[in-house]
């Protein structure tokens, strides 16, 4: 679930491609990679940020494709053995201590994740950055000692995304996200996301910590810390299923 | 003196009628101006007192932020030693510890925003007193068919019943009220009539997992004694809260804004359910009157006393301006009333004067044409306005007492729409006067010097008084 999220920034590597890529290349090669691959499985923090306090929250998750994600928290005891599944567009939680199976409504949509500065939506709507947006190359800059590509992001008139547009700087040897900034349709920054920490896992070159700092909340944050990940193994559809949210462990 | 004093008392009784409707215009204008702000300032007061007293208190200690930010972070740590150490101050009647949040409720598939306020059982008793408000009488199809088998009500008793169906009361003296029956019916049907519409109740122990559910809330999640209600929301620091709980009891409280969403659970049980070990939202501190001065003093004492500078004691216009604008308003308003009132009585007790003296402008000739001292005369003048006006203020005064008396130990009741619509609004539906007080005095002194104005305009006429002119008429 918040995989999702993480791998549109964790790119996986692959090294030098040609020289001339358009854009939109860049973006769509990042994006199959990620598409590509069948499923996930992965162990991460999170650590919310507030200016007087600060929590952590560890989780497991689970996906396939893009449809399908089951996310079980593991940490801090009392919050763990939550699940998350999402389903296409749907997204539900189970909650042991109520032994309730809840689907989150839209109006809880906007509201943080487990109280951080990601929201349910964000989780949910994973547009698709090659599809929904037109893309364009605005420069190159060099963001700790790698050169990245400078990338424009307009988002679509007909798409559904809540973003108006984005701009994301593509690391041009591991094509790793290692910025993005988000915008709203009026044009104001609304977040800022990095990915750093750079480190093989499972064979793959990532970043394996993601920051997000809510722009109107600058001294907020949230920090994903991905501590293991393993690429393509074997799950079903099945697995993604209400009983499994209840079992999984 | 004595002798003018004699004379004035002479002339006063001279001519009885002029003197009683003078005087009666004076009495009038003491005795209404008394009873009217006697009631406007037992109106607030009462008001103040039934909304301060169980509601926010004359104090409240609170983190710096809360007011303005009412989230469960912005609690602070609570144990029983603060409490104790402020319920010591001098006048300080109670302290009550609250824990208070927001939340979704939720029973089968109903789901709800609700207000979660965590109280101490024990303690809560001497502020809000949730146990008074629990539902004690029903009156639902089921009661209004069991009077019906028993076959002990009449018909017309049994109207009156059904026309309040569907409503709770918290008290059989309530329930009594709102029928409306007469003291003979009463004797007769009551008994009965409380015996069908009874129904069991509980309320919270110290250490309870349970909770209370407000009447309106109750109905909309249709949950009744016993089952148990979902709560589901954001703890301390943005932990998940969850948790099941039983309810242990149906409260009825008479605002239906708050009716519709308050669920009381005990400070314990909501610390878990929050994960705010030992935290509170709020520390209600009652006093034994609401003068400024008192609020002051304690404010301070409280302040000092507390170890944490970001925790501090705010007074009840403090937490409530609105409320406070909305009372010196009122007063305002009213006070412009009296004003109105003033202005009318002066001009009564101008007009009477004003007759006494052109009735009485040939008698002045006459006697200063037989050589009475002009200064005399004004002295016997004036002796006679100030009798006057003192019969007339002491009358007024006097008779204002037996009423505001009554009023204050058996306030005024309203009923029907009016009644229910001040109990929407959260006040009691009664309307008490204020008991004596500064406002009582200077309802006489500003009576007593329009007196002394409309004394000036005799001696002025006197003054000017030429013996023939005023003989000839």
């Amino acid at each position: 679930m918040i995989f999702l999220i993480i791998t549109g920034l964790s790119f996986l590597s692959q090294p030098g491609f040609t020289q001339q890529m358009s854009a939109t290349d860049i973006v769509r090669k990042a994006d199959e990679k990620f598409n590509g691959e069948k499923s996930s499985y992965s162990v991460m923090s999170m650590k919310v940020i507030r200016p007087e306090w600060q929590r952590t929250i560890e989780f497991k998750s689970w996906t396939l494709g893009k449809e399908y994600a089951l996310t079980l928290i593991t940490a801090p005891p009392k919050e763990a053995a939550q699940t998350f599944l999402k389903r296409g567009s749907e997204m539900w939680s189970w909650n042991p201590t109520i032994s309730r199976l809840i689907k989150l409504p839209p109006s809880m949509m906007s509201q943080g994740w487990m109280g951080s500065d990601y929201t349910n939506d964000d989780i949910l709507r994973e547009s698709s950055v090659v599809t929904d947006y037109v893309h364009e190359i605005v420069g190159e800059e060099k963001i700790d000692d790698r050169v990245c590509y400078k990338i424009k992001m307009t988002a679509k008139e007909e798409a559904s995304i809540v973003w108006g547009r984005q701009i994301r700087w593509i690391d041009k040897k591991d094509f790793l996200v290692l910025k993005a900034e988000l915008y709203d349709e009026d044009g104001y920054l609304v977040r800022t996301e990095t990915g750093s920490d750079i480190k093989i896992m499972d064979g793959r070159t990532i970043t394996s910590r993601i920051e997000l700092v809510p722009s109107e909340e600058p001294e907020n944050k949230t920090l994903i810390e991905i501590r293991e990940i393993k690429f393509n193994i074997p799950l079903e559809d099945s697995f993604f299923s209400q009983q499994n949210m209840k079992r999984v462990r | 003196m004595k002798e003018e004093f004699k004379i004035a008392w002479r002339n006063l009784w001279r001519n009885r009628r002029r003197t009683i409707i003078t005087s009666a215009s004076i009495f009038f204008a003491v005795f209404f101006a008394v009873v009217m702000r006697s009631y406007q300032l037992g109106s607030y007061d009462h008001m103040i007192t039934n909304f301060i007293e169980s509601f926010t208190g004359y104090l409240q200690v609170q983190n710096i932020k809360y007011q303005d930010n009412p989230l469960i972070d912005n609690s602070f740590d609570f144990n029983d030693s603060i409490a104790s150490e402020i319920s010591e101050i001098d006048k300080v009647v109670s302290v009550t510890p609250h824990l208070e949040s927001f939340t979704l409720a939720s029973s089968g598939s109903q789901t709800k925003g609700v207000a979660v306020i965590a109280i101490d059982p024990v303690k809560e008793k001497n502020f809000s007193n949730p146990e008074n408000k629990l539902v004690r009488y029903r009156i639902t199809d089921e009661a209004v068919d069991h009077m019906k088998n028993a076959g002990i009500i009449p018909d017309n008793i049994l109207d009156k019943v059904k026309k309040n169906l569907d409503r709770s009361y918290s008290s059989s003296a309530k329930l009594e009220l709102e029928l409306g029956l007469t003291d003979y019916n009463k004797e007769l049907y009551m008994t009965e009539i409380i015996k069908c519409s009874e129904v069991s109740n509980g309320y919270l122990a110290n250490d309870d997992e349970g909770i209370l559910v407000s009447d309106r809330l109750a109905s909309y999640l249709n949950v009744a004694i016993g089952d148990s209600v979902i709560l589901m929301g954001q703890g301390y620091h943005g932990v998940s809260a969850t948790g099941m709980f039983p309810v242990r009891g149906i409260i009825k409280i008479p605002s239906p804004d708050i009716d519709n969403k308050l669920i009381i659970m005990t400070i314990p049980a909501a610390q878990k359910f929050f994960d705010a070990e030992g935290k509170v939202t709020s520390l209600v501190v009652n006093l034994t009157d609401k003068s400024y001065r008192l609020l002051k003093t304690v404010q301070a004492e409280i302040n000092s006393l507390m170890p944490d500078k970001n925790t501090i004691a705010k007074t009840w216009y403090e937490l409530n301006p609105i409320l406070y604008q909305q009372i010196q308003g009122d007063s305002q308003s009213g006070a412009a009333m009296l004003g109105l009132l003033y202005f009318i009585i002066f001009f009564g007790i101008f007009g009477t004067v004003l007759m006494m003296v052109s009735e009485r402008k040939r008698e002045f000739g006459v006697l200063v044409a037989i050589g009475m001292q002009k200064k005399k005369l004004k002295r016997i003048v004036t002796i006679e306005m100030l009798l006057l006006g003192s019969i007339g203020l002491v009358c007024g005064l006097l008779a204002s007492v037996p009423l505001i008396l009554y009023f204050y130990y058996y306030p005024i009741v309203l009923k029907g729409e009016l009644a229910n619509m001040m109990e929407d609004w959260g006040w009691d539906a009664v309307m008490p006067s204020a008991w004596f007080g500064p406002y009582f005095y200077w309802q006489a002194v500003i009576v007593a010097l329009m007196v002394v104005l409309a004394t000036l305009y005799p001696l002025r006429k006197i003054e000017r008084l030429k013996e023939i002119e005023a003989i000839k008429g």
